[in-house]
């Protein structure tokens, strides 16, 4: 009995990182959390793995952009859709509306 | 759809875009061309099946689901050209490197791109196999060899 316990556990606590990573498949994923709600005292591992990534994901950059770069990058995006989209005219005012948007867009 | 209504869903994607291009190449001029050219590259893939579909932008779920399947899309192309790109900047990129974040960049691209979609932008497992085209079992692998290096670097002996 105890070995089945300790099997269990150590199962378990491999599948903790792939749990909050979210790459459990859907059956691994209830399995894990029936699991959890009979083991209350397995929350702390779970807690304390949060934790861990918490602190490696301060490791991530997150890019702070600056307001000219910001408003270059949305100026090209326009341009380029409005050069890459032609939409075909489907009446005679769509055909003036698409030329008035093209001007505008340069 | 019309090409105002496509620029409306996508300018609000604009900052989330450079960040994740920063992961790849950590130089502004360089993240904001890559974006440029993610974008242009999925207007040429996709531009019939953008023109023909529909979108009310008065419905925000719909705005949401929409922007988010665009947001995806150009992040593959980004990822596709920014990954090639990544390597012929490899040596400028030594120099490069903010302040801080030397561990993360001594990643592989593809494994800094991963990590980043996964834990900045909270997309699942499956989004990010669609994005960088690998399979289930490579993402995964990315994730967990990012994180250990990662791990390793703060917390020597750590197990994660």
């Amino acid at each position: 009995m105890m070995l089945e316990k300790n099997f269990d556990d150590k199962t378990f606590e491999k599948k903790i990182i792939p749990y909050l990573d979210g790459s459990l498949s859907i059956e691994e994923t209830s399995e894990f959390q029936a699991f959890i709600s009979t083991h209350p005292e397995f929350e702390k591992k779970i807690k304390a793995k949060e934790l861990e990534i918490e602190n490696f994901k301060k490791m991530i950059p997150a890019a702070v952009i600056s307001k000219e770069t910001l408003e270059s990058i949305q100026t090209e995006m326009r341009v380029s859709i409005f050069n890459l989209l032609s939409e075909e005219p489907k009446s005679f005012f769509d055909h003036w509306r698409i030329k008035w948007e093209d001007w505008r867009s340069r | 759809m019309k090409r105002k209504d496509f620029y409306q869903l996508v300018a609000p994607l604009s900052e989330k875009l450079y960040r994740h291009a920063y992961t790849l190449i950590p130089d502004d001029l360089q993240a904001e061309q890559l974006v440029v050219d993610g974008l242009n590259a999925y207007l040429l893939r996709e531009r019939k099946k953008i023109l023909l579909k529909e979108v009310n932008l008065e419905d925000k779920k719909e705005v949401t689901l929409q922007r988010r399947y665009h947001f995806k899309g150009i992040l593959r192309n980004i990822c596709d050209i920014g990954i090639r790109r990544s390597v012929h900047f490899l040596e400028q990129m030594k120099d490069m490197r903010p302040h801080g974040y030397h561990s993360f960049y001594s990643l592989e691209p593809k494994v800094r791109f991963t990590m980043s979609l996964r834990f900045d932008a909270k997309f699942t497992v499956e989004e990010i196999e669609d994005i960088i085209q690998l399979p289930r079992y490579e993402v995964i692998e990315k994730l967990h060899n990012g994180r250990f290096l990662l791990a390793t670097d703060l917390n020597p002996g750590s197990s994660l």
